[in-house]
């Protein structure tokens, strides 16, 4: 008797106790438990979902014998008032790796979560007591496996900075890497590739301005190093790397500016990276860079509502005819002057005028956005928009289709995109399953999958959006935000290729380095796909430099094209698919001698006309720059001659690009 | 007999002037005294503070002259624990007009509203320091704002609407606190002081003024009763005025203290035609007095601003609410007030945590 009893007392210990550390989980199968009460001494550190560590977790494990989509969950009846939380792992105590998990995605405070298993492999499943401790149920469900759309790995990283948003190369080697700022403190996470990273802390001067509102990065110094801009509420600071990148210095400007989205970009196409910001409460700003290491602050012509609204800028070339023009995401209260509420479009002309054509385009809408996505989600070659509504009030998320005309059709109505009911400021777009084609990243940490004809199907990705670069180098996007993990992109058997633009800073003529505002477009089996080489997309973060696309199953690309700043192409047959192309501007280019190949440019000086001897134009392209790299529009091409009567007198570079040839020669005007 | 033609001469004068003030009480009605303000509404705003002749003395005593009248709102703006001295004045014969208990009194043209900002206390000496003194002018045209900046001397305020920051230590009951105070530019004055994008004053409602003042003059009494003995206000009948409570008076209902604190450190954004208008709620005393969602209760936010929260309010759950979340916040994007202050409210974060606390409502 006495035996029984102890084997009976053993063995209800044995039950009470087994699932109170990582180390004795109680192993379980599909169906209902029960909890008693979450007070297992071994807590939860590694957070998968939610915020915070606990003092407290029931552990448990659970090894499928087939593959399955499984769905756990206290979404429950007998639950009713609990607040629950769990975290799913694999791998081994000590050195879990993040699987799954949820805090409050069931109704309450309940959680629910479905992920894939497979079979063999070992689930850890941590219930834990980060917001309390009482008992309640949970039931495992064992559903037919199912393919997920996309998977993420939450994997930490030591990014001690407070302000984690940025993805890009710092150190030149074209690899992202992971940075985090301090007012004293840039932190930056060197991409070693195979997401290992070397964590490197740069002190700096104290930043008067902090990247609150955005960040930017870009090398506005052309010096092979990428500087930061850091948009604050009262103004902007930059960070500029020394010329080795060991070092950065610290610049605060002295206009006051409530920054929204900030910007590298070449404003007035000078081959000189220039610097905008978007003003919440008056007319836009930026510093023009005269390349000389001056930056001179402007304020008007791009975007000048007295009360401001304006949000997010988003330079991109709309109309297709090589100046960056500039789209306004904007937002304001009620009974604002309808400037600061409508989005605007404003077009460049070339010669660095910008009008205001937001009605005529067909996007002047009141929606409250903080930040829209600019892409070609049809592959037709011309870029549309995703407006981003961060509010519901005055209209919805909209998708503007290009109608190659300089109008766009909103095409909202039955895309998927018109039953998108998640509210918020930060959209981008990027192709995360490499299928080919666009997909956008905006609220309720949903990826809108693009299902290749112009709808969408939104797949809950468990985390928001935050700065999207390469981390690992396995030409998949991953993602780093401000939970300060980053977001392992597992990937598929897609191909891709990305692209590292270097523009010719040694030439006049030439773009500036990191090759901002480049027209890049593959073409392949699926159809032609364009990216722009853009600096700060969506709100708040800066995504990396490198171009991405993803190719499906394609295994070949016919042909890549970069068209650049400066006007020159260059073009490549068959690059090599799954690896990264580094280009140096005019990299595919010869350069040749007018006059050894019998061409001849005259009269010179001209008041009007140049001829070309020997040559028709119609299938070249020319170019005219300033002797100080200020591309000129004012021209116009013909047959054999070009018309520069609008010019204004003076000596201009004049290049001629015909094929793979590029000829280049001064010009005079009188 | 000088001396008695003296005593004559003095008794005729005497006489003269018994007369003369006896004619004087029968037949001159009492002709009041004119403000000295210097008054020219064409001029403003004038360069220095000194140029209107709103107080007399130095200026640092802040000592208003005749006409110029001090008032302070039931509760209060909360701006880094700076202090105000609040005034208002009107030229002569104007008036302002009651429009409702919950709305800006009609203000006529001429009306200037003074708030000055100091700091008691302020290290290494723990002296008084003034930082600036704002004023709303009401021209033909509508309010304008007119910033005046402090000099160290504290002997004169200069006119600058271009926006700048001081850096203050000082002692807050006792504990060292350290601010990168904001003095606003004209943009960020008209982000909070508008109503449909036009220029307004924001705490000069009958809700927040119908409490008693302790004057020099005649001790306590209630502020609107004042306006209109000053002949600042028309006659009303202001004992229904429904009327916010002073936040820190612990006697009062919490709900009340928390709505009278939104009132006046939020409302001005979260209103209908107010800056933040496209986000569901609405802060006002009136906005809240009959509604769960205009205070933000069981809202989902449009906005994921950290995982853990909910909803605007989640009733019994403080720290699931983003309400609690964005007070207790000093990073600048996310901190409510959005501009304004640069640290946090603690006692009133503690007060808004507390009504969090005891409400009920289950949300779905």
């Amino acid at each position: 008797m006495r035996k029984i009893t102890l084997l009976i007392v053993l063995l209800f210990n044995i039950i009470i106790y087994a699932q109170d550390t990582c180390s004795n989980p109680l192993a379980i199968t599909a169906g209902l438990q029960t909890i008693s009460s979450i007070d297992g001494a071994e807590g939860v550190t590694l957070v998968c979902a939610g915020a915070g560590n606990a003092t407290n977790a029931e552990w448990y494990i659970y090894t499928p014998t087939d593959d399955y989509t499984v769905t756990v969950t206290t979404d429950l009846v007998a639950n009713n008032g609990r607040d629950t939380r769990f975290q799913v792992y694999t791998g081994t105590c000590g050195s879990f790796v993040c699987h799954s998990g949820d805090d409050d995605s069931g109704s309450g405070f309940l959680s629910v979560a479905t992920f894939n298993v497979v079979s063999g492999i070992t689930y850890y499943i941590a219930f834990d007591n980060v917001w309390e401790s009482n008992g309640f149920d949970f039931e495992l469900i064992e559903a037919p496996y199912v393919a997920p759309l996309l998977s993420f790995v939450t994997t930490p990283i030591a990014a001690s900075g407070n302000y984690r948003n940025c993805i890009v190369d710092m150190n030149g080697d074209y690899l992202d890497d992971v940075v985090s700022i301090s007012a004293t403190n840039i932190n930056i996470n060197f991409q070693q590739g195979t997401g290992v990273f070397d964590v490197q802390d740069f002190t700096t001067t104290n930043a008067d301005y902090l990247p609150s509102w955005s960040i930017a990065a870009g090398d506005i110094d052309d010096n092979g190093f990428n500087d930061l801009m850091y948009g604050s509420g009262s103004g902007v600071t930059f960070m500029k790397a020394n010329s080795d990148g060991s070092g950065y210095i610290e610049t605060s400007m002295p206009e006051y500016v409530f920054s929204q989205r900030t910007n590298f970009v070449d404003i007035n196409n000078d081959g000189n990276l220039d610097a905008f910001v978007c003003h919440d409460v008056g007319p836009n700003q930026f510093y023009i860079n005269d390349g000389l290491g001056n930056l001179t602050h402007n304020q008007g012509g791009l975007g000048d509502s007295p009360s401001g609204g304006n949000y997010a800028s988003l330079w991109t070339d709309y109309d297709n005819d090589g100046d960056l023009d500039l789209f306004i995401s904007k937002c304001n209260g009620g009974g604002a002057e309808a400037s600061a509420r409508f989005n605007q479009l404003h077009q460049n002309d070339g010669l660095g005028n910008y009008s205001d054509v937001s009605v005529a385009s067909g996007l002047y809408d009141p929606v409250q956005t903080w930040s829209s996505a600019w892409g070609d989600y049809d592959n037709d070659g011309w870029m549309d928009v995703f407006v981003g509504a961060s509010s519901f009030v005055d209209g919805a998320h909209k998708l503007m289709h290009n109608n190659q005309d300089g109008t766009f059709t909103d095409i909202t109505t039955g895309s998927g995109i018109d039953t998108f009911t998640d509210t918020g400021i930060e959209h981008i777009t990027h192709d995360f399953n490499n299928d080919g084609f666009l997909d956008v990243f905006t609220a309720g940490n949903k990826i809108l999958i693009n299902n290749q004809d112009l709808t969408f199907t939104a797949t809950d990705v468990g985390f928001s959006v935050g700065a999207v670069g390469d981390l690992n180098n396995d030409g998949f996007l991953d993602v780093f935000n401000s939970n300060g993990n980053w977001y392992r992109n597992e990937g598929n058997n897609n191909n891709w290729i990305k692209i590292n633009t270097v523009g010719d800073v040694n030439n006049p003529t030439g773009s500036n380095l990191n090759g901002i505002g480049a027209r890049i477009e593959i073409q392949s089996a699926l159809g032609t796909q364009i990216r722009e080489v853009r600096s700060g997309e969506g709100f708040r973060h800066m995504s990396s430099l490198t171009t991405h696309f993803g190719l499906g199953l394609d295994n070949t690309i016919t042909q890549l094209t970069i068209t650049w700043p400066s006007g020159i192409v260059d073009v490549f047959t068959n690059p090599t698919i799954n690896s990264t192309l580094t280009v140096v501007e005019g990299a595919s280019l010869s350069l040749e001698d007018f006059s050894k190949d019998d061409l001849v440019l005259y009269p010179i000086p001209s008041k009007d006309y140049i001829f070309f001897k020997n040559f028709k134009l119609n299938t070249s392209k020319v170019i005219i720059h300033s002797l100080t790299g200020q591309r000129m529009f004012n021209f116009k091409t013909e047959e054999n001659k070009i018309n520069i009567s609008n010019l204004q007198s003076g000596i201009y570079l004049l290049t001629l690009q015909s094929g793979t040839k590029l000829y280049q020669q001064k010009i005079i005007k009188k | 007999m000088i001396k008695k033609n003296y005593l004559s001469s003095l008794f005729v004068i005497l006489s003269f002037m018994i007369i003369s003030c006896s004619e004087n009480e029968v037949s001159e009605s009492y002709i009041p005294a004119v403000s000295p303000v210097n008054y020219n509404l064409d001029a403003f705003p004038y360069n220095q503070l000194s140029d209107y002749n709103f107080f007399e003395g130095n200026l640092e005593n802040q000592s208003p002259v005749l006409g110029v009248i001090p008032y302070k709102p039931i509760s209060t703006l909360f701006t880094d624990y700076a202090k105000k001295k609040r005034f208002i004045w009107m030229p002569n014969n104007t008036s302002a007009n009651f429009i409702s208990d919950h709305e800006i009194l009609d203000f006529p043209v001429g009306t200037i509203i003074i708030k000055t900002f100091y700091y008691n206390n302020v290290l290494p000496s723990n002296t008084t320091k003034i930082i600036e003194t704002r004023l709303l002018i009401k021209k033909v045209s509508g309010w304008i704002f007119s910033d005046y900046v402090w000099n160290n001397e504290q002997t004169e305020a200069v006119l600058d609407n271009s926006g700048s920051n001081v850096n203050i230590d000082f002692l807050e009951q006792g504990i060292q606190k350290s601010t990168n105070y904001r003095i606003p530019s004209q943009s960020e004055c008209l982000t909070c002081h508008k109503k449909s994008n036009i220029a307004i004053p924001i705490g000069v409602k009958p809700q927040n003024l119908n409490s008693n003042y302790t004057y020099n003059s005649e001790g306590s009494l209630n502020q609107l009763q004042k306006l209109i003995n000053e002949g600042y206000l028309n006659n009303v009948d202001y004992t229904n005025v429904n009327s916010v409570v002073d936040w820190k008076d612990l006697s009062q209902p919490l709900q009340l203290r928390a709505r009278s604190y939104l009132d006046i450190n939020c409302a001005h954004c979260h209103s209908d035609n107010s800056h933040c208008s496209y986000r569901p709620i609405r802060l006002s005393f009136n906005d809240t007095e009959n509604s769960d969602d205009n205070i933000g209760i069981c809202v989902v936010p449009d906005e994921d601003v950290n995982s853990v929260l909910t909803h605007v309010v989640s009733p019994g759950r403080p720290e699931r609410s983003v309400l609690s979340y964005r007070m207790n916040s000093t990073e600048e994007s996310v901190k409510m007030p959005l501009i304004g202050r640069n640290l946090v409210d603690e006692q009133a974060v503690s007060l808004i945590n507390e009504w969090i606390d005891e409400l009920t409502q289950v949300c779905d």
